[in-house]
């Protein structure tokens, strides 16, 4: 049986992206530990140079991807190139970063490998030689153990579950190129544009105030600004639902499709905890979460938890804090 | 034009989550399941091309037991001016590539446009089903759309939404298949007219075995709460004792 794990590498900017490296992380507990069975592979324009540096990082052997239609992310075109190259290696797993590219990609080329796909992987069981992997339900309410039943399984992996793969420093992954032509394609990647918003002042605050659909209703955010009046240097973010609703611009929205954090201080106001919200706000140093589901999954990141209602709550923080600690 | 919003009745649950042991599924409360967000904001995006564009026509499709009749009669109240149903009894769990392969045998000799569904599922959270479409149709696509305009009659422009607010801006031609992030639009909600309408409409049904669906490639062997893993100190006594204790972290902590 082929047990070689392809790992398909995200990169940005001439870089792999971070969650490249936790893909390698799965793909090396994949392989029991190492990294002998691991194929990273690097598709791209000018992607040597992207390719040695995964390799000198994990040990893992890479292969970059070079050719013409592959500059940007284009899913027909690496579809094109990736489909004769993995009918070949037929590999027992094919890794990604579940991201807005890797689950773009995933399950078409699932379709066309006819392999089974597994997305936003979070765990791997082992059991009797064989792999199940375990994803959430319900943003987070339940999870799912899944076993695939094909000779390849396509699996995206949930950003931040896994640690970033580092290899021995001593040995490097072997490198090589190779050229490919993705031909024409139906679909044409334009550009990449960059938000307009300026998302500085939450990168750079101390504290976060956050407010999620929790807090009921619009007006509630005034109670979101006036405690975050209480801290020095402070900023209001919030959950994408709010954003989706229109209580607040998307340049507030935290998480990995808005702007991921690491203040001191991140307090977490009628947020349930969504998946990609939680991978956002993971380099903060201390957070507190209020929230009435004592259940809520933001209760599992948080240091200090605090099940009460916000309208009842904040008034009560804003006047004890006025009687306590404003001089 | 003609367009195929693919919609799904989601199930949300309640405070409290049961899991079936029998079934190895959780147990539905009939009053938890609703039209899956994702899938409004598809539809919106296909009833802002249709009052654009004259003579466009929107299907919203659904795969499900008897039930899933009432998420289709929703997307008609809604606006999509017919409704089929691909009649699947089994309760319990259909794979994304079940599903795709379904509404791919459905809509193969159909000639629709453009194929539309939201990005995810509010219950298993896939993000797979509409990719999967395209893969069976050999359609271009495209995900996690936040922008769409219609470049030329066979032609169009989508941004989607990366990671780190960036974007992608892609052009596609007709037929294809995009899926829908939340956001994009204000989804409206059902008009008098079309309630009325709806009422007056029977909804096309076809049995799932009339249609191709292959064996789902991976199975469930079973669903389960996550452990308790709270690690942080859930303050005690009453709100107002809750608030002074807080401040006097905060305070200990140097953040006041």
């Amino acid at each position: 049986m082929n047990d070689t794990i392809v790992v398909i590498a995200q990169h940005s900017q001439g870089a792999a992206d971070p969650v490249t490296y936790e893909a390698i992380a799965c793909a090396m507990e994949l392989c029991g530990g190492d990294n002998s069975c691991i194929r990273v592979i690097v598709p791209g324009k000018q992607t040597a140079d992207i390719a040695e540096k995964i390799a000198g990082t994990t040990g893992a052997d890479v292969t970059a991807v070079e050719g013409k239609g592959l500059k940007l992310y284009n899913a027909e075109a690496y579809i094109k190139v990736l489909e004769g190259f993995l009918k070949d290696i037929k590999p027992l797993y094919i890794v990604l970063p579940h991201t807005s590219t890797g689950y773009d990609l995933a399950p078409a080329l699932a379709v066309k490998l006819k392999a089974s796909c597994i997305t936003a992987v979070e765990k791997i069981n082992h059991a009797d030689g064989k792999h199940t992997f375990i994803r959430p339900l319900f943003n987070g309410r339940l999870y799912a153990e899944v076993v695939p039943e094909t000779e390849s399984t396509v699996i995206t992996v949930q950003p931040g579950a896994w640690h970033k793969a580092v290899g021995s420093p001593d040995k490097k992954g072997r490198v090589n190129v190779i050229t490919a032509d993705a031909g024409s394609t139906k679909t044409r990647t334009i550009s990449i544009k960059h938000s307009e918003y300026e998302s500085a002042a939450l990168s750079q605050s101390d504290v976060i105030i956050s407010a999620g659909r929790g807090i009921g209703k619009k007006e509630n955010l005034s109670l979101i600004r006036e405690l975050a009046g209480i801290f020095k240097r402070s900023a209001i973010g919030c959950s994408r639902a709010v954003c989706d609703v229109g209580w607040l611009g998307y340049r507030h929205q935290v998480g990995t499709t808005g702007v991921t954090v690491s203040p001191k201080l991140y307090l977490a106001c009628g947020i349930s905890g969504a998946i990609q919200h939680v991978s956002g706000i993971k380099g903060a140093q201390t957070i507190i979460a209020v929230n009435t589901d004592p259940h809520a999954r933001i209760f599992s990141v948080a240091d200090y938890c605090v099940v009460e209602d916000l309208e009842q709550f904040i008034p009560a923080v804003l006047e004890a804090y006025g009687r306590l600690y404003s001089e | 034009m003609k367009i195929l919003v693919c919609v799904k009745q989601v199930y949300v649950p309640g405070t409290d989550v049961t899991i079936d042991h029998s079934s190895g599924w959780i147990q539905y409360n009939p009053t938890g399941f609703r039209l899956n967000s994702y899938d409004e904001y598809a539809l919106e995006e296909a009833l802002l091309i249709k009052e654009r564009i004259a003579d466009t026509r929107v299907h919203a499709v659904s795969i499900g037991p008897g039930r899933t009749e009432v998420a289709i009669r929703r997307a008609m109240e809604i606006g999509a001016d017919e409704g089929i149903q691909i009649r699947y009894e089994k309760e319990g769990y259909l794979s994304p590539y079940q599903t795709a392969s379904l509404i791919s045998s459905y809509a193969k000799e159909k000639q629709y446009d453009l194929i539309m569904t939201g990005v995810t599922a509010e219950d298993d959270m896939q993000m797979q089903t509409g990719q999967m479409i395209a893969g069976t149709l050999n359609y271009p696509y495209a995900s996690s759309v936040i922008k769409l305009e219609m470049k030329t009659e066979h032609l169009v422009y989508v941004e989607r939404e990366c990671d780190a607010m960036r974007r992608e801006c892609v052009e596609l031609p007709m037929p294809c298949v995009l899926t829908i992030q939340s956001g994009i639009n204000k989804p409206r909600y059902p008009a008098l007219s079309n309630v009325l309408r709806t009422k007056q409409q029977k909804l096309m049904e076809i049995p799932a075995q009339d249609l191709v669906m292959p064996e789902a490639r991976e199975k469930i062997i079973k669903v389960f709460l996550p452990e308790t893993t709270a690690r942080g100190v859930f303050l005690q006594g009453s709100a107002k004792e809750k608030a002074v204790e807080l401040l006097r972290i905060l305070h200990e902590k140097a953040f006041l």
